[in-house]
């Protein structure tokens, strides 16, 4: 068992650092006070490659694999969780499934543009009716002729508002038992019948586009099916297998910022005439956090690590996930801590990361729903 | 043709630490591509792809140098391939010795027209490798280079001096150190660090080139700083008139303060 990384995941966490420490730090608060969305930095991250790293080399993308893209989404968020979730709903909820389940002529139209940042993706399960219960959704997509027919609406979709390829889940078969009347579409973000509502403005990651869609009697061509007709249910689960492990990593890295904002803070603030840091009562709060984010880590990475070996990792992905988002809300509220009444405040990225964090417990699968995947492994 | 970019594995000095003793510990600090050097890979990879020339990296290091994890991120960078001279204690070398030796890699080479550096190296910054490597292959020499063009073997290099930018001309072989405003950084492309493990690296020892470790001109990096020590004074910042006050008259007892007119 080894826990080093390769030579490459270390140039990718540099690389990724790099970028993230000169491009992404000075855009963090200035999206969130704004809730607008980093398009500016959009080219730059493309160039960098962090839009196809899942994607093989003959498809476009690095194939750089499942942890080197992990430690990116996760150096994105100590900086900046907007960012990572941009690149991780991206790769992990349109790339992946594409990737997975797309005939070759889907995979050839959409993952090389995609891989290459020429074009977003993003991911349409959720509907106002139906959240959790993503198999009660009731998008309804109709054939007609050679065409399907698209009517509904989705909540909450990340990347909404500038997403090129949407993967939409719909019913087909209003008969099938809820699960099994269920069918993915690969959706054009330029499709005419698709309204894209106003962005939320949410608690944390407020410069993440987060919006609604509308289908009014959108036409897609046959072949915009991805997968097998009523395969839809199964492909945003396994989807959403994946994604767990990018939302870990996302929370690590909020956890990871928030971190060592805390401890330069406390290395540098003298009260009592010594630096709080000699105080035990702050050194006991960094030694926990400490623990936290190695714990959190090692979980995030080995879900990760399985799967790049092609092993089951969907248990270890819940885990993650479950642990490094409630791990998140701790560190970045002790965080807070450290710092006092100055940490409650915009000067310092620690209140940003608290309200970030917050988000990780929620999306793709709250975390009620990875005890229920945890526990249901166990009680087998 | 070839372009080479001479490069140094060598740790951040702003990461090392300095104890109340004034004892340096390089001991955390990781040793790395400088931004400087990095800088100068970017350069001669638009050159190089400009002209339709080769891109090499040389270096002269000990060990670790040589390992995966240095060339890997020195060929990340934009290099084609690396000619590492790596042996035991080649990493203390001061600028004289590693230009003799980084001269002997050049020779190495078939039909090298333009060397070229960082500003500065991290860990000594004495920034006299460049200017003695010229000297060495007996070729001209430029430092502080902001813009560098040209062809094969005329290159244009434009560099700002007090008086005002002025613009060279170079014609013939010659070694250019670029300053850190020559090419904006960037980060290595994910594509670039997966490609890196694929290039060639030549690695090669002392013995294999018939050379032995310079013996004169070295400069060991010393343990012990010769600045003044620490004084530890803790000023108390709760009322900054005080705390100025307090500031000021630290620095006078350490005599740091001339007493003058504004
Ligand atoms: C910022 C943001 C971005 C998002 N991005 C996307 C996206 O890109 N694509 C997409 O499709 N969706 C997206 N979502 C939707 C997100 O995945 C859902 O909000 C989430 O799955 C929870 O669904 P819900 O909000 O309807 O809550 P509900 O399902 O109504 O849950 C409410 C509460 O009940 C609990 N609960 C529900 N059912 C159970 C159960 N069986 N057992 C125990 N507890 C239960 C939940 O855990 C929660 O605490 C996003 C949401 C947000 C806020």
């Amino acid at each position: 068992m080894s826990f080093e990384l390769t030579d490459e995941q270390a140039l990718t966490r540099e690389a990724v650092r790099q970028f993230a420490d000169t491009a992404v730090a000075p855009l963090a608060a200035e999206i969130d006070r704004d809730h607008r969305a980093p398009l500016e930095n959009l080219p730059a991250m493309a160039e960098l490659g962090l839009f196809g790293m899942i994607v093989p080399e003959d498809l476009g993308g690095s194939g750089a694999g499942s942890l080197s893209y992990i430690i990116a989404v996760e150096e994105l968020a100590r900086r900046c969780a907007t960012h990572a979730v941009i690149v991780e709903a991206h790769s992990s909820l349109c790339c992946w499934p594409i990737l997975t389940y797309g005939s070759p002529q889907q995979r050839q139209a959409y993952l090389p543009d995609l891989a290459a940042g020429a074009k977003i993706g993003a991911f349409a399960l959720t509907e106002p009716a139906a959240g959790t219960d993503a198999a009660s959704l009731t998008t309804s997509a109709k054939r007609e002729g050679d065409q399907w027919v698209l009517n509904g609406q989705k909540v909450f979709i990340t990347n909404g508002g500038f997403a090129d390829v949407f993967v939409v889940l719909a019913r087909t078969d209003p008969e099938a038992p809820s699960a099994k009347g269920i069918s993915a579409f690969i959706v054009e973000g330029q499709s005419a019948g698709l309204t894209v509502g106003d962005p939320e403005r949410k608690l944390g990651i407020r410069g993440s586009s987060t919006t609604p869609l509308i289908f009014s009697d959108l036409r897609l061509p046959s072949d915009a099916l991805l997968g097998q007709e009523g395969q839809g249910f199964g492909i945003a689960m396994s989807t959403l297998d994946g994604g767990r492990t990018g939302i870990a990593a996302q929370a690590l890295g909020i956890a990871q910022g928030a971190y060592e904002a805390a401890v330069a803070y406390a290395q540098e603030r003298v009260q009592f005439g010594k630096p709080i840091a000699r105080l035990q009562a702050i050194q006991w709060m960094i030694a926990d956090m400490a623990t936290d984010l190695e714990a959190g880590r090692l979980l995030c990475y080995q879900a990760a690590d399985r799967e790049e070996r092609g092993l089951d990792f969907a248990v270890q992905a819940s885990m993650a996930k479950l642990f490094c988002a409630q791990m998140a809300v701790r560190v970045a509220s002790t965080a807070i801590q450290v710092l006092g009444g100055i940490g409650y405040t915009e000067s310092y990225p620690v209140e940003r990361a608290y309200r970030d964090a917050k988000i990780t417990e929620i999306y793709e699968g709250t975390n009620e729903v990875q005890r229920l995947v945890i526990a249901k492994s166990q009680l087998r | 043709m070839t372009i080479a970019v001479i490069y140094k594995w060598a740790p951040d000095a702003q990461e090392a630490s300095v104890d109340t003793a004034g004892r340096v510990d390089f001991s955390r600090a990781k040793a790395q591509i400088s931004d400087y050097d990095a800088v100068a890979i970017q350069v001669g990879r638009q050159l190089a792809d400009a002209t339709g020339q080769g891109l090499v990296g040389l270096t002269v290091s000990g060990p670790a140098g040589g390992q995966p994890a240095a060339t890997k991120a020195a060929l990340a960078r934009g290099l084609d391939s690396v000619l590492v001279l790596a042996d035991d204690g080649l990493d203390r070398l001061g600028p004289s010795a590693a230009a003799s030796l980084l001269a002997g890699l050049v020779g190495q080479l078939d039909e090298v027209g333009l060397v070229l550096a960082g500003d500065s190296s991290i860990d000594v910054g004495a920034r006299m490798t460049p200017a003695l490597l010229a000297g060495q292959l007996g070729w001209a020499c430029l430092t502080d280079v902001e813009r560098l063009d040209g062809s094969a073997s005329q290159w244009s290099a434009q560099r700002t001096q007090p008086w005002g930018v002025e613009t060279l001309s170079l014609t013939g072989p010659a070694v250019v150190a670029l300053s850190p405003t020559a090419a904006p950084l960037k980060a290595p492309g994910m594509k670039d660090i997966l490609a890196a493990g694929k290039k060639p690296v030549r690695l090669v020892g002392l013995a294999e080139l018939g050379l032995t470790e310079p013996a004169a001109g070295q400069l060991k990096a010393t343990a012990h700083l010769t600045g003044p020590s620490r004084q530890g004074v803790v000023i108390d910042v709760s009322d900054p008139d005080a705390a100025a006050q307090a500031l000021v008259a630290a620095l006078g007892q350490a005599g740091l303060l001339i007493e003058g007119r504004a």
